[in-house]
């Protein structure tokens, strides 16, 4: 929510909130804002990805392949996810698609990370 | 954490990329503060006074206390998280280093100092400025040896 709030939901919108709109009157970002605004995200994302899935490790999927594609897609998304706004500043389009592509995937990740650990929990689900 | 139980965290194979994640986006997180210290509040005495005080020349004005008071308070609160993970990582992984302890003391009382030291600038006295600086350079240098260091450990030495 606060993601379609803020930026939005199409490449459209990604563009327009990190390189501006003269028309709307929008500011385009600097590579010094941006960093500030990733700087708490950075070591967030690490702890809550971190913090979340090695409670996989208390259940049946502790040696199974997908734990760990798991961890290596959550990872990497997480940190496209925080890179790409430099990208697209720079003037390199293409990254609003990972932008937007890493932040769905992410999420995705995280709440199967949870639906995996509620399946343990409750077991009928 | 689970990973202060684990016996072997190098066989582990969920375990050992999961830290190594942590400690990569930790290494990101120091370098990037380092920045955005230089960006909003400055880096040397200088910079630092200026963005505190003000500077009457160039019609800068000084830091408002409340703006100042929640810029600390976001840094109570992301170094509290940062220094803990990171000192329970490294306990984890470099425990049978002699100097861990005093890297880990030293990462503690180095922080908490560069904290104390800025509000004592900001509220009493600009000469803790000096004190601040090497207080907050010292944390930051220790925790990128720490988790350097873990990192190395957690991917070369046998011995974990």
């Amino acid at each position: 929510m606060l993601f379609e709030e803020k930026i939005g939901l199409s490449v459209a919108n990604v563009l327009e909130y990190y390189q501006g709109n003269e028309e709307k009157f929008i500011m385009a970002k600097s590579n010094a804002g941006i960093l500030k605004v990733i700087l708490p995200h950075i070591f967030a994302f690490g702890l809550f990805i971190m913090v979340v899935q090695h409670f996989l490790l208390f259940t049946g999927y502790k040696k199974s392949k997908q734990f760990l594609v798991l961890i290596y897609a959550s990872f990497t998304t997480a940190f496209l996810e925080l890179v790409s706004p430099f990208f697209i500043l720079q003037g390199f389009e293409v990254f609003a698609y990972v932008k937007l592509i890493s932040f769905g995937l992410l999420e995705f990740l995280l709440l199967y990370t949870f639906a995996l650990l509620f399946r343990c929990i409750i077991p009928r689900l | 954490m689970r990973f202060t139980l684990i016996k072997d965290i190098k066989q582990d194979r969920a375990m050992k990329p999961l830290l190594n994640g942590l400690l990569t986006f930790m290494l990101l997180y120091l370098l990037a503060d380092i920045y955005v210290t230089k960006m909003t509040l400055g880096l040397f005495s200088g910079a630092i006074s200026e963005t505190l005080f003000g500077n009457m020349e160039e019609f800068i004005d000084p830091m408002d206390s409340g703006v100042f008071l929640e810029y600390i308070h976001g840094q109570i609160f992301f170094m509290m998280m940062i220094l803990l993970t990171l000192s329970a990582v490294y306990a984890r992984l470099c425990s049978k280093k002699n100097y861990s302890m005093v890297l880990i003391n030293t990462l503690m009382i180095s922080a908490l100092l560069s904290l104390i030291t800025l509000a004592l600038t900001y509220f009493f006295n600009a000469n803790f400025l000096n004190l601040y600086i090497v207080t907050y350079f010292l944390w930051h240098s220790v925790a990128f040896v720490m988790t350097t260091h873990a990192l190395w450990n957690l991917n070369h030495d046998s011995s974990i």
